[in-house]
Parts: C-alpha cells; sequence; structure tokens
C-alpha cells in the first residue's frame, strides 16, 4: 500500500463548543499505481480528507501513513519540503490556484526552485518541457494567469505539480470549475500523465459518472465517513449501501431512453449538519431501511468481498 | 400540432463593454409549445443565460442591447414593452428561478413576504390573503413545516429549500411559462433530483412549459421534450430529445456527447475532449463559430455561415451546418480529428 | 448526410461551396494579445479614465511647483514689501521716477482776508477744485478758489464718491484762514482712485456744501528709494521720467506685503512634507501590523487588533495638543513635528484593518496552500505572495491618505493648532486670509483653492486607482 489511513479524524472548532466533524474516522488504503476516487456531497468532508491527508490540516486523531513511514500530524515547512517530492496537489479552483501577480514561468517552476538543485536556466527549460507535455505552448511562460482560459489554467496547475514527479497526487475537484468539453481535455490529461510518470491517485469529485470513469476503486463518502469502498464499476452498477444506492439513483445519464425507463422518486430529506455529531449511524435520519439499532450504533465496516468493504447494519 | 406559447425570432443582443462590444446572442429563433420543456444547453459563454434574461427584460439596457429580432408570448410582443407593461406581464406570464437560490433571494425579507410580495404587486391581494397564498405555495413544493418556514429567512434555508422556496415564488401568479436557468448547477446531486422531480410534477399539476437552461446535457435528457444546443451565441442544433441524442447532427453535439462520460464509457474507450476554446465574440466570425473546432470542416464553414437547416420532412430537427447541404460529401472522408492543432501530422 | 434543396429551400441559391477538407489555421491555444503584467494593465485602464489622468496631471503639477517653484520664482516668501500691502494680483505696476520730495509752499493769497468779513448765512463750497500739478503716489497737491465769508477750509478724502455730507470720508486736516487754498496730502497715498472733498468753515462751523474732486495719483518712486528696494543698481543709469515695473506679485500680496506666489510655495512644502511623509510612515506601519496579524491569525491576531481599536478610540485634536505641550512648543512656535507625530501615531489602524482583511483574503487562495505543498517557508510565502497582491490595495489606501493628512494639517494650522505663523502653510494662510475676506478676498482665495485642488486632485487619483487595479483583481470570464 502506497497510501494509508487508520481513523483519520479532522474537527474544526468553530465557534464555542461547536465541533465540525468534517472528517469522522477514515480509514482506507491506496495502492501504488491506483487511482481512488473519492465522492460524497456538500458536507461529506471530502476535500478536507484530501487536504488532511497531504498536511495541509493538522490531524485531529488518527494516523495516515505513507509508503509505510507515518506521516506528521502536524505538517511544518521541513516536512512539506521533503515531502513534496512525493505528495502533491491539483486545486479546485483554477481562478484562485494560481498568484495572479506571477508569470506562468515563476508559477510552475516554483517547486523546482523552491528545491533550489536547478539552476534558472535549467528550471526554464523544464517549465518549457512541462508547458508542452500538458498541451500548451513554451512561450506561454512569460504571461500571466489572467490571459488564460478555466481549461487553461487548470493545465498549468497541473504542470505544477508534475514538475517535480512525486509519486501520489491528491486531485481535489480538479474538473468541477470547468466546462463540459474541455473536463475531457484535463481527463485525458491526467490519465496520460498518470502512465506516463506511475502515479498513484486520489480523485475527489462530486461527478459520480466521471469518478467511475476515472478511477480504478471508489470510496463514498457521507458526513465525514466511510459508507462504501470498492472497485468503481462494482459500487456504480451495484451499489451496496443505501447512501450509494440514492446516489446512483439520483444521477442522471445522458440517455433519455435510460431516463424515461427509470421510475425513480428521490427520497426527500437533506444532508444534517455535521456539527457536534452523535453516536449513530449518519444516515439512519434520510435512510429507507432504518432500524433502531442504526440509532444507537454505528455501524462497523464490513467486507462483503475481498475488495469492497460497506458500513451498513444491513450487512452485520 | 400544438400551439406555440413562445416564439422568439432571429434574436440579437449586444453588449458595450471596455474592451468593445461582444455580441452575445446573434439571431436565435426558437419556440416553446404549451406543455412542454425545451432546455437550452451549451457551455458558459454560449448565450444561452443572455437570451432568456433578454426575453424577460432583465438586461440592464445600457450596457446591452437588443440589436434585431423578435418575441412573442401568446401571440404579443414582448421584447418592445415599457417598464411598466413589461412588469405587468414578468413573474406573472412568466416565472424565473436563478442559479444561486442564496443571492436571488432577498436575505432581509422572510421567505413567506418574499412570496405574498408578488402577489401583493401583481395580483392585488392583501396582506394576510397573500401570506396564506404563500405558506400554500410551500406546501406545494414540498417544503416540510411551510407555515413555520413561511416565517423564516433565507439563511435558515438549505441550498435544496431555498430553490424550492424560489420556485414557490415563480408559481404565485400562475405563469404559463417557467424559465429555470441553471437551477440544479449548484446542487448536491441527491437535491438535484429531488428538484428536477418536483419540476416535473409541478409542470404536470399547473400546466406550464419549461425553458430549462443547463450545461448538463444528462439533465436534459432526463428532463427535456425538445433540445437546442447553444454555441457562441446560435443555436447549432435543435430537435426532440431522441433526435439531439440518437441522431446527433451537428458535429458540436458530436463533440458533447462524445467528451461526457456515461454508464458505457470505459476506460477503454476514451472520452474525447474538443481541444481549442469557444471564439472571441468581440469579433465574431463570420463564418460558423464552430469552424476552429471542427474535425469535419471544409472550405466554406470558414468564410460563410451555414443557414438552419431541417434534416427531415417529418419532423423540426435541424442543424446549423454546411454539412446539410445537398453537395456535402460524407462526413468520413472529412474527418480530422486533430485537426485545431499545428502539430498534428495528420492535418489535411 | 445529403438533403434534398426541397427541404431547405434557402440552401437553393447558394452556390460554389468549397466543401474540400479545411487544413489548420492556427493552433487553437494560441494567445493573440501581447502579454500585459498586472502594472501595465493598470496603468492602460487608468489612462483611460479622463479624470484619474487629469489628476495625476495635477499631482505631478503640484509636485513640480513645490519642488521646482522656488528655483524659478525666486522671491523670500518672508520679505515683505511695505509699499504694497495687500496687493490684489496684478501685472507689474509701473512707476515714473521723480525728484525726491521737496516741502511745497502751498497757495496763499495776498490780497484775500484770512478772517471772514462777515459771517454768512449760507457758506458755498469752494469752486474749482482741482491738483495744482501732476498727482503722484508722492504728494497730492491740489488747489480750489477762496469761498467769501470762510475762515478756512476743511480737507476730505475717500474711496469712493461721496454721497452726502456725512459721507466725505477720511478728516485729512482743515485750513485755518480763509486765503490759504492749497493742500498737500501725503498720507499714505497709493495709485487708486481717491475722492477729495473741501468744505468751506467760518471759523467755527463748517458749511454744509462740499465739492468733490477725482484724483488718481501717479505711482511714483525716487531714484533713492528704487536703489533701496534693490529695483536699480545704481542711480546714474536713471533720469527722471522713466519708468520702471515695481516687485512683480502675480497672486498678490497678504496683509504684511508678503509676496503670495512664494508664500504658497513655501506653504506647499510645509503642507505636502505633512501630507505624504505621515502618510507613508503611517501605512508602513499598518502593512507590518495588519499583515502580521492576518498572517499569522488566532490569538496573536485578536490582541493586535484589539490593540488597533484601543487606537481608533483615541481622540485625535487632544493628543495634539498633549503632544505641542510634551514638546514644549509655545504658541506662536510652528508645531510640525507633534503635528506629524500625532497624525503617525494615530493615524495607522486603517491601514492595519484594511491589509489584515486583505491578507486573510490572501491566505484562502489555493495558490497560498499550492507554494506550501512545495515546501514554501512563512517568510516566502509573505514576501512572494502576499505582499505583492496586497500592493493594490496599499497604494489606494495610501492615495487617499494623503489628501486626508493635508486637509488635517490645513484645518488645525487654520485653527491655530498646527502650523503658526509665520512659517507659512496652506491652512494658516487661509487663517490670515480669512481676516481680511472681505476687503481682499485674494488673500484667503488662492490657498483654499490650492488645498481643494489638491485634496480633489488626489481623491479622484485615488478613485481612478481603485478601479484600474481593482477589476484587475477580479479574475476575467
Amino acid at each position: 500500500m502506497l497510501v494509508k489511513t487508520e481513523n483519520l479524524k479532522k474537527h474544526f472548532q468553530i465557534g464555542r463548543g461547536q465541533n465540525l466533524h468534517a472528517v469522522d474516522g477514515l480509514s482506507i488504503e491506496i495502492a501504488e499505481n491506483e487511482i481512488l476516487g473519492l465522492v460524497g456531497e456538500s458536507g461529506s468532508g471530502k476535500s478536507t480528507f484530501g487536504k488532511t491527508l497531504i498536511g495541509l490540516h493538522p490531524t485531529t486523531s488518527g494516523k495516515a501513513y505513507y509508503k509505510g513511514e507515518e506521516l506528521p500530524q502536524k505538517f511544518t515547512a521541513a516536512d512539506h519540503l521533503k515531502y513534496s517530492r512525493e505528495l502533491q496537489m491539483i486545486f479546485q479552483d483554477p481562478y484562485s490556484s494560481l498568484n495572479p501577480r506571477m508569470t506562468v514561468l515563476d508559477i510552475v517552476g516554483e517547486g523546482i526552485s523552491i528545491q533550489g538543485q536547478h539552476t534558472p536556466h535549467q528550471v526554464k527549460e523544464l517549465v518549457a518541457e512541462w508547458l508542452t507535455k500538458v498541451g500548451l505552448n513554451a512561450d506561454h511562460m512569460s504571461r500571466y494567469p489572467h490571459e488564460f482560459s478555466g481549461g487553461q489554467r487548470q493545465r498549468i496547475g497541473i504542470a505544477r505539480a508534475m514538475i517535480i514527479e512525486p509519486r501520489f497526487v491528491v486531485c481535489d475537484e480538479p474538473i468541477s470549475a470547468l466546462d463540459v468539453s474541455v473536463q475531457a481535455q484535463v481527463i485525458n490529461l491526467l490519465d496520460e500523465l498518470k502512465n506516463s510518470m506511475g502515479l498513484t491517485m486520489l480523485f475527489i469529485a462530486h461527478d459520480l459518472s466521471m469518478v467511475r470513469y476515472v478511477s480504478d476503486r471508489m470510496a463514498v463518502m457521507y458526513l465525514g465517513t466511510l459508507v462504501e469502498m470498492g472497485p468503481s464499476d462494482r459500487v456504480f452498477f451495484e451499489p451496496q449501501h443505501p447512501y450509494t444506492k440514492l446516489l446512483i439513483e439520483s444521477n442522471p445519464e445522458p440517455d433519455p431512453r435510460l431516463e424515461r425507463a427509470r421510475g425513480f422518486v428521490p427520497i426527500q430529506g437533506e444532508i444534517t449538519s455535521p456539527v457536534n455529531v452523535g453516536a449513530g449511524c449518519r444516515f439512519a435520519d434520510r435512510c429507507p431501511r432504518v432500524s433502531e439499532q442504526c440509532l444507537r450504533e454505528t455501524p462497523p465496516i464490513t467486507q462483503i468481498a475481498s475488495d469492497h468493504v460497506v458500513s451498513c447494519h444491513l450487512f452485520n | 400540432m400544438t400551439d406555440s406559447i413562445l416564439e422568439v425570432t432571429d434574436l440579437s443582443v449586444e453588449f458595450a463593454t471596455y474592451g468593445g462590444r461582444v455580441k452575445a446572442v446573434r439571431g436565435v429563433s426558437f419556440d416553446v409549445k404549451a406543455g412542454e420543456t425545451l432546455a437550452i444547453v451549451g457551455e458558459s459563454g454560449c448565450g444561452k443565460s443572455v437570451t432568456v434574461q433578454s426575453l424577460m427584460g432583465i438586461i440592464p439596457m445600457p450596457p446591452g442591447e437588443i440589436t434585431g429580432g423578435a418575441a412573442k408570448l401568446n401571440g404579443k410582443d414582448i421584447l418592445g414593452l415599457t417598464p411598466k407593461q413589461a412588469n405587468e406581464f414578468r413573474g406573472v406570464k412568466i416565472g424565473m428561478i436563478f442559479q444561486d437560490p442564496m443571492t436571488s433571494l432577498n436575505p432581509t425579507m422572510t421567505i413567506g413576504d418574499q412570496i405574498a410580495e408578488t402577489l401583493m404587486v401583481h395580483r392585488g391581494m392583501g396582506k394576510q390573503d397573500a401570506f396564506n397564498r404563500a405558506v400554500e405555495l410551500l406546501d406545494k413544493t414540498k417544503i416540510s413545516e411551510a407555515a413555520k418556514r413561511a416565517k423564516q429567512y433565507p439563511f435558515e434555508f438549505s441550498g435544496g429549500m431555498l430553490q424550492r422556496a424560489m420556485i414557490a415564488q415563480s408559481l404565485a401568479c400562475n405563469p404559463s411559462l417557467l424559465i429555470a436557468d441553471e437551477p440544479t448547477t449548484a446542487l448536491d446531486v441527491t437535491i438535484q433530483a429531488q428538484i428536477l422531480e418536483l419540476m416535473s410534477e409541478l409542470q404536470r399539476t399547473e400546466n406550464m412549459s419549461i425553458i430549462l437552461i443547463t450545461h448538463d446535457l444528462a439533465v436534459v435528457a432526463r428532463m427535456a421534450d425538445r433540445v437546442a444546443v447553444m454555441y457562441a451565441g446560435q443555436i447549432v442544433e435543435s430537435g426532440t430529445v431522441d433526435e439531439i441524442f440518437y441522431a446527433s447532427a451537428h458535429p458540436y453535439t458530436l463533440g458533447l456527447r462524445a467528451a461526457m462520460p456515461s454508464n458505457k464509457t470505459t476506460r477503454e474507450k476514451k472520452l474525447t475532449p474538443i481541444l481549442g476554446s469557444p471564439p472571441d465574440l468581440f469579433h465574431p466570425p463570420a463564418g460558423c463559430g464552430y469552424f476552429a473546432r471542427c474535425p469535419y470542416a471544409m472550405g466554406s464553414c470558414e468564410t460563410l455561415l451555414p443557414p438552419e437547416c431541417l434534416l427531415s420532412t417529418d419532423s423540426e430537427h435541424q442543424s446549423r451546418c454546411w454539412l446539410q447541404h445537398p453537395d456535402a460529401p460524407e462526413v468520413q472522408a472529412l474527418f480530422q480529428p486533430g485537426r485545431h492543432q499545428e502539430e498534428d501530422p495528420d492535418a489535411g | 448526410m445529403t438533403n434534398s434543396t426541397l427541404l431547405n429551400p434557402q440552401l437553393h441559391d447558394i452556390e460554389n461551396l468549397d466543401f474540400s477538407p479545411s487544413a489548420a489555421k492556427q493552433s487553437a491555444e494560441q494567445i493573440s494579445r501581447p502579454s500585459l503584467s498586472y502594472w501595465q494593465d493598470a496603468w492602460i485602464r487608468l489612462k483611460k479614465n479622463t479624470r484619474a489622468l487629469v489628476s495625476l496631471y495635477i499631482v505631478v503639477g503640484l509636485t513640480l511647483f513645490t519642488l521646482v517653484g522656488p528655483i524659478v520664482w525666486q522671491v523670500d516668501p518672508a520679505l515683505q514689501d511695505l509699499n504694497q500691502l495687500s496687493q490684489a494680483p496684478s501685472l507689474p505696476k509701473q512707476a515714473v521716477f521723480i525728484e525726491e520730495h521737496t516741502r511745497w509752499q502751498g497757495i496763499v493769497l495776498q490780497d484775500f482776508p484770512a478772517e471772514p468779513a462777515e459771517f454768512l448765512d449760507v457758506l458755498p463750497a469752494p469752486a474749482n477744485l482741482r491738483t495744482a500739478e501732476e498727482a503722484t503716489t508722492q504728494a497730492v497737491r491740489i488747489a480750489w478758489d477762496p469761498v467769501v465769508g470762510a475762515g478756512g477750509y476743511a480737507v476730505y478724502r475717500n474711496q469712493h464718491l461721496p454721497e452726502s455730507i456725512n459721507d466725505l470720508g477720511l478728516p485729512l486736516g482743515t485750513k485755518f484762514a480763509g486765503n490759504e487754498v492749497s493742500y498737500e496730502d501725503r498720507l499714505n497715498v497709493e495709485g487708486r482712485d481717491y475722492y477729495y472733498s473741501i468744505v468751506s468753515t467760518d471759523g467755527y462751523d463748517e458749511s454744509d456744501s462740499y465739492i468733490t474732486l477725482k484724483v488718481t495719483p501717479k505711482i511714483a518712486i525716487t531714484k533713492s528709494e528704487a536703489l533701496s528696494r534693490g529695483l536699480i543698481t545704481e542711480i546714474s543709469n536713471v533720469k527722471n521720467g522713466d519708468v520702471i515695473s515695481l516687485e512683480f506679485h502675480p497672486f498678490g500680496t497678504d496683509y504684511l506685503g508678503r509676496d503670495m506666489l512664494a508664500r504658497l510655495m513655501e506653504g506647499a512644502r510645509v503642507s505636502l512634507f505633512i501630507g505624504i511623509v505621515a502618510p507613508f510612515l503611517y501605512v508602513m506601519f499598518g502593512i507590518f501590523y495588519g499583515g502580521f496579524a492576518g498572517y499569522f491569525g488566532g490569538n496573536l491576531d485578536a490582541i493586535l487588533m484589539r490593540f488597533a481599536d484601543f487606537v481608533v478610540a483615541l481622540p485625535f485634536l487632544l493628543f495634539m495638543i498633549l503632544f505641542k505641550i510634551a514638546f514644549g512648543i509655545g504658541p506662536g512656535e510652528s508645531g510640525i513635528l507633534p503635528m506629524l507625530i500625532a497624525l503617525v501615531l494615530l493615524g495607522w489602524p486603517a491601514t492595519a484593518r484594511l491589509v489584515r482583511g486583505q491578507v486573510l483574503q490572501i491566505r484562502t487562495q489555493g495558490y497560498i496552500e499550492a507554494a506550501r505543498l512545495l515546501g514554501a517557508k512563512d517568510h516566502y510565502l509573505i514576501i512572494r505572495h502576499i505582499i505583492p497582491n496586497t500592493m493594490g490595495v496599499i497604494l489606494v489606501t495610501l492615495t487617499f491618505a494623503v489628501p486626508a493628512a493635508i486637509f488635517t494639517e490645513a484645518f488645525l494650522s487654520f485653527i491655530g493648532m498646527g502650523v503658526a505663523p509665520p512659517t507659512p502653510s496652506w491652512g494658516s494662510m487661509c487663517n490670515e486670509g480669512v481676516k481680511t475676506m472681505l476687503s481682499h478676498p485674494h488673500e484667503l482665495f488662492f490657498p483654499a483653492l490650492f488645498i481643494s485642488t489638491t485634496v480633489l486632485a488626489f481623491n479622484l487619483l485615488g478613485d481612478g486607482l481603485t478601479e484600474a487595479l481593482d477589476s484587475r483583481m477580479r479574475s476575467r470570464e
């Protein structure tokens, strides 16, 4: 396993006595060269998990492991520097993830400049090489972010993360802010780079169809907990957890006949707040198969197949 | 053939900005029939929002300007109205809901008061009557404990509930047409399913037509009866939802569908992106707007704007494309997938 | 995909279409416009804004006025031109050279009685009031015909035409003999219109009638005077009758005869010194304070900001007075230093808050996290990422802080709490000008005009800058 977490928790103190349980005990494993997709709706904690994993947030409790070594609970700048050639991130918003006052050369070259092992001339060459690799022109390096479209900016962000040749990349909703026709450009690029560089990825998104397309395995989060994890196709076509079922059934398909044939009536009700959560299953108040046990006890993680786990009392 | 309740002919809208004049909408024509859902689908910048906003008269007229075309609701012109006349039809005959409910509702008024306001202004109802009706409408949009909720402020509502409240407000005056501008883009997928379901149900019970603006083809597949695909300020293809999905004619529609993952795509069958970006609408191309990115582009496509062409005699399916010309070659002979990149060795 | 043209009649008349596959013309990733950095783009935007551009020119002009002006207009602002007190702005006055003054004998008639022979009931006014010779500012010599029954004559001078016997003006003197029919006026004679009136008296009462003469004396100067005033270098070069230009005061002079233009330039130095140095200092401090608080956040931020709130609550005027006393500056002495210190000590919280807010906002941006992931240290983040992105806000703050400080200084000097005479500052010049506002408005008008224009120009420039920089801060699309 390249990356592993054990009961990772991240809570935020908001106001007096208000504890936001953003990530509430997540245990996952990601094998080398694998893409694990992480889906969930707003409030699920998926973005927070991704950031906590690579050290942008200090953990509240639980452990994270990289290549068998435990990662620090709180990363210092030196820790980040040490792990920068291993752990990197692609950010969600192409408009705020690039410093508007820096040229593309500075932005993409920042990682290797900080490392300090290359001359400025070498940095420039590497930046040129990488700009071409992501599908832009090398002479774009003297330009500023505001001159590029969303998709192009996202590619600059990818070049920035990849130029230092990390092993593990967290992609935090890399395509949510882009148009459909451009999303495929970025996805294909990520796929290409993953194969050519032998990367391992955590792909966080809310678009189920895209996650299924991109990832090998898929994990579903609800209110900070893991509800189901398994091979993407299996989770997508044969969801086991009631919430996963709800998600899949709610997800529209670009296929009118299929849509007409669906008789799905969506469950009413909304996600409750992740503040000061108590015991019991998080999904209990919306679940169509809820029982008394669900309200009392937090369901354990049950292995229902060799690589498929569910967190639900129905499978106990 | 059912009557059209809305007919838009050759609508063109421009904006004066500090960088020049943007030709956001360039000759758009469509109609909406009674009781049906028309989806206008396109990516950001294609002009879909501007089109419906100018129908509603909510575009500030400097810097915006309707430079051509006509729009008729039940036979009556709605573009040349005075502000007073526009106020009477806006919100009454046509209701509208927007993308971000958080910013579309007044944060300093209770939900009930906002809906009641519509009724008091347009229907002349008294305050108490209007409020009661508001509670009824909230109930209709499946907000639980409607009476209690009507006294709450927008910040106490979640995103999905706010969208329901906005739908309730738009229904207040029994409009015959509801315009929904990306109503679920900001919502989670489970909430989206609820809202779309609600809209379908209300369409049946209230006998409304819906214009649904979206960039999500999957939502179109779920909701639409007919579809208009927009690109660079023009409608490039329109037809029934089945025609658009199963008999796509315009290269842009084909490109969009190939770029979207569905339950059928697999890792082996890759997504095909559309490379490049939309054209500059300060100086729109003289020919087809999609020319620079089209893998089937021909010589005339660059200089001559193709007219909308029907595909067959027994439907309204049309495509704005020179491929529809009787003398155009078969597409296989034209296909150049990497055409838009200089480095492509197979170009030409 | 073939179609019959019956289906699409609009295609019917279109011929000669080129159906050959079109080769790629240019890469779809091309960017056509030239690259613009943040400042270049902001500058272009600013230039398009006419108001801001004009304001910029005014500010530059003002700077030149202050720095280069005294080199070009070399007049000592403290020098008093006693001959031209409170002069309105005008072209240089011409003066004629004349001889030194000699006493005038006057006209005493021999064949007329000094005492009246009999006392008349009605005593007429003298006739033929005239100037005996050409009137100059050295002396005005008037003469009149004697009046039978007069025992003397009273001479009055007014600056406007008298309307009645009670409006004759300044009594210059009385002749106590009926045959003394002349008078020489040397009392502060200026080159303006005077109305001399003569009233006969019989030794006891004055008559009710009078005669008036309008006299406009020519400005005259003697050679020795001109020499002492530095208008000529050698007496031998000039002779009587030559015309010479007196000291030129384009903006006039104040009540002490000091050249307004030179004082305005000197005042500009004082006003702008305080107006620029004070904001500069307190904005610098505010940047560090606010940046620190915003970057580190948490309890440190809370403490720092509470202290800033406390400083805001302090009363400015009170502190000014306290500092003045503390520095031992008495009334009438120049209080530049305490004013500067008070401005700096009390002015920084606004900037600190602004910068802190900006820093807090920038901290949430993705590029900060990205840089941290790449191993950036705190100081690198601050210098390379945070500060450059606050520059816009800082520049705008500075541009608005300057007119506020200029105005504060002007106000304080005006009420006597700031710079005191003789040190000129626009504010103290206004203070002096108010006293003669009705009679010599130019003394108030010019310093007030300069203050207003400067403050307005800086404010409009600040507005323009905000627009130019801010819309750049918003990302396009």
